[in-house]
């Protein structure tokens, strides 16, 4: 390979997280368990505490759709329309609901229809109503949650009501899933649960690390085919926890040993929230300049948890997402635990670009960015909200800033790709790199 | 009274209004906003309203948003709104946001304030943390402006709110009249001056406007209207439908019917009676999310006001909407009752929206077709 700098090799952890996303695809199918849409929490996947619950969101499931099919994510989009969605809603809802509307998946395999649903307000307008529609389909139970949040200074005192009403709507949602379904939730594998997520978010934490280095072990497409494993996409404590340690120990050896996930990495750039799904391979060619993705304040465990400290060293961001000594005896007790101490956790990705202008500035600096690429989304309101200004923002800082415009999941034919090729190409040669087979 | 005028005038009110009284001005963006704490203040709670202005400035800084998000920013940053010594945001919209967040980061001065209104209203709790909010802003505005704001203050300015939303719901009421005395242009023009000015001095000239209808004669017998959806800005939608022999009879906009609809019922608490207010008013997509109260709403003022029809009016890119007009839909059309669904942005392209409006109206028109007059076919 011309321009290779790094030695680089598959992941061998490549083949476990195939057979989990597979184990977790079919889960989905399994006609015994009752299924629901929405979200558990991040780290803490409650709905395993049930004998047979499983939850579901739109997302991952939507926003595979366009790339696996798009003639029917089509056909889903316009089912939804004609019923009164709006053309710009986020693909990831537009999608999956249009299939519920057409009563049937991609492959052609009936809608796996929801038996319950918990709508949970989230700071992507998209994502608040998401819940709601197929309560709105169909009379199934739901339960709301809130999303808290506030801007300037933590302020514990004012948090007090805030984690109130979470805690009481979860512990309310947890109990009354018990009743309506009659399955009794395992208090004690929930305080499990709660103390696997402690290693959870470390081994997650470490993976993030870990691609500061250079060269980068892992690129964003390792981390999106990796990043759903124990946080959307559900696939059970143990297994989450044990695939998390294979895969933040191979990755510390990857950096030990310098191997990397791009052998010609010479540019680093990263991304702000989620690519189009259905042209991802922008990636592989930007790796013709020797450039590697490194991701984006959503990739990285939805946190952003490094920051560059004082000291001028990286570590993880000091605010609290859980209580590492909190003692559990009682449901309310993980119920407080999942909800952790801060009221505004766990989206402090989206949150930082309200508060804290600079964030991207300071993500870009973390991981020794060169250089960033924006999507600008026509279709879903939370991943192209603050996008213009954090550019500018990275573009005063010195960064050189590239932004392109299409629809993220939603319609394929809002993305031009061959002029995004085209970009892509003016980009690298007016930064001075060309592309490596041409050197 | 040329209502429609005194909000294209809203910046020169506001800066006359500091100027005559020394005061504080807060904008604010969302219909949600506690006006009453901030009034109580002695402050000046101006609604950020958006115009059409050609823009070349906003698209710096916002991509992708609804066109009043942009907008706001434009006037903002072209400094017509520099008499604004503060501005806060009650969580809710998310392009609304980006402009709140905009604006004061050009402005690091402003006092600045986000206020948590729970997404989720119908909580047992919902009530318990928008006391707890309220009282955080109360404690910051007692700081910024150096005022107490006592009992006695919150319940003047709850008795001025109140008394503004009952003049606004009796001329609401003219409406329900089969020839009203005052067309929906007119009365939209009168919502928005409402949410610029002082509400004791705006009270005073809503008495005399209702005065003024009282003695008026029965308009014309027209095509009864309702209109549903995004905020509006202006009233030229109204004046298009009028111009077709249409009128909006009722709305069930978030800055329309929905601004006064309900009181404060007023309790020794009176944070608490703000949030029970606040919390039970009728509620825009955002708000509207576990126990569904906004469908039914829309039906029972489709009922009560006789419309013979309905037009669904979306910002474009207004996801709030686009994703709750499946519920507003499917209850329309399970009740046969008729609808046209449009989006705009600030301006309403005429020839093509008077053709649109045109046909709907034919169809809706009395006897032209079986949805027609859908509200006279109960038989009981």
């Amino acid at each position: 390979m011309k321009g290779q700098r790094w030695e680089t090799r598959p992941l061998d952890c490549w083949q476990l997280a195939k057979e989990l996303r597979r184990s977790y695809d079919n889960s989905l199918a399994d006609s015994s368990i009752v299924l629901g849409n929405g979200t558990t929490n991040f780290y803490v996947d409650w709905q395993v505490a049930f004998p047979a619950i499983v939850v579901a969101e739109d997302n991952p499931i939507g926003a595979m759709m366009a790339q696996q099919n798009e003639a029917f994510a089509r056909k889903a989009r316009l089912a939804s329309e004609v019923r009164g969605w709006g053309r710009e809603i986020c693909g990831y809802h537009n999608n999956c609901w249009g299939a519920q509307f057409l009563g049937r998946t991609a492959d052609g395999k009936p809608f796996p229809e929801r038996q319950f649903t918990v709508p949970f307000p989230c700071v992507c307008d998209s994502h608040i109503k998401r819940g709601q529609q197929c309560r709105d389909y169909k009379p199934i139970a739901r339960w709301t949650n809130d999303f808290t949040m506030y801007i300037g200074e933590r302020d514990e005192k004012r948090e007090e009501a805030m984690l109130d009403h979470r805690n009481f709507n979860t512990l309310k949602q947890l109990n009354e899933i018990e009743s309506v379904f009659g399955q009794r939730l395992d208090d004690g594998k929930l305080f499990e649960l709660a103390r696997n997520c402690r290693l959870l978010k470390q081994y997650m934490t470490n993976v993030s690390y870990f691609m500061t280095f250079t060269p980068s072990p892992l690129s964003v497409k390792d981390l999106y085919s990796f990043f759903q494993l124990g946080g959307l996409a559900k696939i059970g404590p143990e297994k989450a926890v044990h695939f998390w340690k294979t895969l933040r120990d191979e990755v510390e050896w990857r950096v030990q040993n310098q191997i990397a996930a791009v052998g010609s990495e010479r540019f680093r750039w990263i991304e702000a929230h989620p690519p189009s799904w259905h042209f991802l391979k922008y990636y592989r060619y930007m790796e013709k300049y020797g450039a590697v993705c490194l991701g984006s304040q959503y990739t990285h465990f939805s946190q952003s948890q490094l920051e560059r400290k004082p000291d001028g060293s990286i570590g993880e961001r000091s605010y609290p997402v859980y209580d590492p000594d909190m003692e559990l005896t009682t449901r309310e007790d993980a119920v407080r635990f999942m909800t952790g101490p801060d009221a505004r956790a766990p989206h402090h990705f989206k949150i930082d670009e309200y508060l804290r202008p600079y964030a991207l500035n300071e993500f870009a600096d973390v991981f020794h960015a060169d250089g960033a690429m924006f999507g600008l989304w026509r279709s879903g309101v939370g991943c192209a909200v603050t996008r213009k200004e954090q550019a500018m923002r990275l573009r005063q800082a010195g960064y050189s800033v590239m932004c392109y415009e299409g629809s993220q999941p939603g319609d394929r034919v809002d993305l031009d790709e061959k002029r995004l090729i085209d970009q892509l190409d003016t980009w690298m040669e007016s930064l001075g790199l060309e592309k490596l087979e041409d050197v | 009274m040329n209502f429609r005028q005194m909000a294209a005038d809203r910046h020169t009110y506001a800066a006359d209004w500091k100027a005559r009284t020394g005061g504080k001005v807060a904008d604010y963006f969302e219909p949600y906003f506690p006006e009453e704490i901030a009034y109580a203040a002695g402050i000046l709670p101006v609604r950020v309203l958006a115009e059409h202005e050609p823009d070349v400035i906003s698209d710096k800084w916002i991509y992708g948003a609804c066109f009043p998000a942009r907008d706001m920013i434009n006037q903002f940053l072209r400094g017509r709104m520099d008499y604004m010594d503060g501005l806060v945001n009650v969580e809710g919209c998310q392009w609304i946001f980006n402009a709140y967040e905009v604006i004061t980061n050009n402005k690091p001065a402003l006092f600045r304030h986000y206020l948590f209104l729970p997404d989720y209203t119908d909580s047992t709790t919902s009530k318990d943390v928008l006391r707890s909010e309220l009282a955080v802003f109360r404690e910051r505005l007692e700081a910024w402006t150096g005022r107490d704001i006592t009992d006695e203050k919150l319940d003047h300015a709850i008795a001025v709110y109140n008394e503004n939303r009952l003049l606004l719901r009796r001329i609401c009421e003219l409406r329900r009249a089969d020839r009203p005395v005052l067309t929906g242009s007119e009365y939209m023009d009168m919502l928005l001056a409402n949410q610029v000015m002082d509400k004791a001095e705006m009270n005073g000239l809503l008495e005399q406007f209702l005065r003024e209808l009282e003695g008026r004669q029965p308009g014309r017998d027209t095509i009864r209207l309702m209109l549903i959806g995004s905020e509006t800005w202006n009233s030229d939608l109204e004046r298009l439908v009028e111009s077709l022999g249409g009128n909006v009879v009722v709305d069930e906009l978030d800055n329309g019917t929905s601004y006064f609809w309900n009181p404060v019922y007023p309790q020794k608490d009176r944070l608490m009676a703000l949030a029970l207010r606040y919390l039970g008013r009728p509620h825009n997509p955002v708000k509207d999310n576990n126990w569904r109260r906004r469908p039914e709403h829309i039906f029972e003022l489709a009922e009560d006001y006789h419309v013979d029809g309905a037009i669904i009016s979306k910002q474009i890119y207004c996801h709030l909407h686009g994703t709750d007009n499946y519920a507003v839909w499917r209850l329309l059309r399970e009740r046969h009752i008729p609808f046209h669904y449009m989006e705009r942005d600030m301006s309403v392209p005429e020839e093509e929206t008077a053709l649109r409006l045109e046909a709907f109206l034919n169809q809706v028109r009395a006897g032209a077709t079986r949805l027609a007059g859908w509200h006279r076919k109960a038989v009981l």
